[in-house]
């Protein structure tokens, strides 16, 4: 891979606020005895309240094992890392459960809606494990369907809607909690390129209001529209602050 | 998240797979039918079988001729028993209340043309309330009558119905061989015991049957068939037994083996109930073992549902659902499908019992315990048997269950 970069480019740091993201020297080693894998050999990175963050890099990068480990699906193996300004490093399964419901909104390529329920309520999905009262919990679910521009299929079961209208019910599900950290992983890799902007665009909307936006993404154009692209190879971080101008003059 | 959120939310996912969950549940349905459809049967067994016992009399003690050795033989015993012998208990054995011997015979009766097939009761006064025999019209027979040998009858229901008819058999004339007898009383209807239709009786006074009728006595009086005793307190019954066991013992000669039986209706009730206790067990045992094959029907169910539902188990955990969320989440709907299983299978089995009732002479008993039993059990096999598959469920790691496309 060339590149015409300087590695550690600022061209557009965000105005500095709270640390939502802060990874120290982040390692994760697959397998036991001796057939080890480092799948992360020391990523440190940093992720400021409000920023609109891609994640980019080959398959085997690392990209994806480093989306797990900030999601609170995986463990590092050793390395410490602050959500929020919490370790939740080496916490238990029982406390990332909690974090994940709390602070943490997944959105995923496939959508990963319930079949067998209807929009509002797998948007009401999470505020039912983090035990919301029922009145308040139909409220916010509304609001958040609202909110992506689905107020008129609320009680249309996945099946009943088109795909780029299940990853807006899937959206509304990830920031329903009020998340401080919003994570897709590939959102738009099962769209075609007219709901892919749509969905883009409410991503978008989304960090101008605030919230903190991380993905994980293949896609130059996709990833064009974020502020800021992160790129990892080989279990590193290559490049942690390029801008979008910088993937047209780039050529990976 | 509450429990009452967890059914809901497990309802809501077995609702969506009615197909599945209505084969999962039937074999469950089955096994607990079966089970209650047994187990009702054999209640009604047992009640059917002291009704019968407790029809013979309350606190009745029965003398029959033969040692109780000779009753399990195929030859009928010699007519050992006297009606001195009854005589000599009513006076000598203290807790006895009445004595009621009987001779037995069965005869065609006939009133102008009509026949119909006579139980004959040689009896004693006495016999109407040690056997809780009640007259309907008329009279029963007085002790005038026996010491007179006079020549009356008392019938029961169905036999007086069947040679009568419409017609008031109270003083008419009723032939049996080649003597008459007179009417005097009809016996309230009281249903079969043991296979014997009692309203087919014809009670006569037991020195006209043994006198004119049977027409023979032994060196020793006048023979009986056998001999109810009936006893003041049900707690002598015992010592009632012992000492009639020894009179006649002693009134007999006997040395050697008893050419008698004393039995009491206690014993009789422990003996049946003995038998269909253990008949009840012995179904009972085959359709639990139909319900536990349920349950690993269940359990199959379960553990394809959790490797058919990975992605889903992911997607739950990612937003934040705990190991218990899961776990609780598969073992409810588990339980769910067996205690729903469980409840329609009880009401197809009370269904079957009351449709046996219906059509044979038992007695529809299944108990509410019974009931509730079955349908924890039922639950109990989906909480055992969903334990497995919902722990696999909870373990699954989201990172690989969110990736199995």
């Amino acid at each position: 891979m060339k590149t015409s970069l300087s590695p550690l480019q600022n061209h557009q740091q965000p105005p500095s606020k709270k640390t939502i993201v802060k990874l120290e020297n982040i390692k994760k080693v697959y397998g036991m005895g001796e057939i080890e894998v480092q799948a992360l050999k020391g990523v440190s990175l940093t992720v400021e309240q409000g920023e609109y963050c891609s994640i980019m890099g080959a398959s085997g990068s690392g990209k994806s094992t480093v989306m797990n480990i900030v999601g609170c699906l995986d463990r590092p193996s050793t390395g410490a890392y602050y959500l929020d300004g919490v370790n939740v490093a080496q916490m238990s399964e029982q406390e990332l459960a909690k974090i994940r419901n709390i602070k943490i909104g997944f959105v995923f390529q496939q959508f990963h809606l319930l079949a067998q329920l209807s929009a509002l309520d797998n948007v009401m999905l999470p505020m039912l494990y983090a035990g919301v009262p029922t009145g308040e919990r139909r409220k916010r679910a509304t609001e958040a369907l609202i909110r992506v521009g689905l107020e008129n299929r609320i009680q249309n079961k996945p099946n009943q809607l088109s795909g780029g209208q299940q990853q807006r019910v899937a959206i509304a599900r990830a920031i329903v909690n009020r998340p401080v950290l919003l994570l897709a992983d590939e959102p738009t890799g099962a769209l075609d390129s007219k709901t892919t902007q749509e969905v883009m665009d409410i991503f978008t909307e989304l960090n101008a209001s605030g919230m903190t936006v991380m993905m994980v993404t293949h896609e130059t154009e996709v990833a064009r529209q974020t502020r800021r692209i992160v790129w990892f190879k080989d279990g590193e971080v290559i490049h942690s602050h390029l801008t979008p101008e910088d993937l047209h003059e780039a050529t990976f | 998240m509450n429990f009452l959120e967890h059914i809901k939310m497990a309802s809501t996912t077995l609702l969506a797979n009615k197909m599945r969950s209505s084969l999962t549940m039937l074999g469950i349905i089955i096994g607990n039918a079966s089970v209650i459809g047994m187990i009702g049967i054999g209640e009604g067994a047992q009640s059917f079988v002291n009704a019968q016992v407790n029809s013979l009399g309350p606190n009745v003690l029965f003398i029959i001729p033969g040692s109780p050795e000779a009753q399990s033989r195929p030859v009928y015993p010699p007519q050992t028993l006297v009606l001195a012998d009854a005589e000599a208990i009513a006076e000598q054995v203290p807790v006895v209340e009445e004595v009621a011997p009987s001779l037995n015979g069965s005869e065609l009766m006939s009133y102008r043309g009509k026949n119909a097939s006579a139980s004959l009761i040689g009896a004693t006064p006495e016999y109407l309330s040690v056997r809780s025999f009640d007259v309907a019209r008329g009279r029963f027979m007085s002790d005038l009558d026996l010491k007179r040998n006079e020549q009356i009858v008392v019938l029961g229901s169905e036999l007086a119905e069947q040679l009568f008819g419409n017609e008031d058999p109270l003083g008419k004339q009723v032939r049996l061989k080649d003597i008459s007898l007179q009417v005097v009383g009809v016996m309230q209807p009281k249903g079969s015991t043991f296979g014997t239709n009692q309203d087919m009786n014809a009670f006569i006074p037991i020195t006209t049957m043994a006198n004119r009728i049977v027409g023979e006595t032994s060196p020793y009086g006048t023979q009986v068939t056998f001999i109810s005793v009936s006893i003041k307190n049900p707690d002598s019954m015992k010592a009632a037994q012992f000492q009639i066991e020894n009179l006649l013992r002693l009134r007999h000669k006997i040395t050697d083996e008893d050419d008698f039986t004393v039995r009491n209706q206690k014993d009789l009730m422990n003996t049946l109930g003995q038998i269909t206790g253990a008949l009840t067990l012995v179904l009972a045992a085959t359709a639990a073992i139909s319900l536990f094959v349920g349950g690993i029907g269940i359990m199959n169910i379960m553990l394809v549902s959790v490797t058919e539902r990975t992605q889903e188990i992911g997607l739950r955990k990612a937003i934040g659902a705990s190991q218990q969320d899961i776990l609780a989440q598969f073992i409810i709907e588990a339980v769910i499908l067996s205690a729903a299983g469980g409840l329609l299978g009880t009401a197809i089995g009370v269904g079957g019992v009351f449709l046996v009732a219906a059509v044979t002479p038992l007695s529809a008993g299944i108990s509410p315990v019974t009931i509730a039993v079955t349908v924890s059990v039922s639950g109990g096999i989906g909480l055992f048997f969903g334990v497995i598959p919902a722990k696999r469920a909870a373990q699954l790691d989201p990172i690989v269950a969110l990736r199995s496309a």
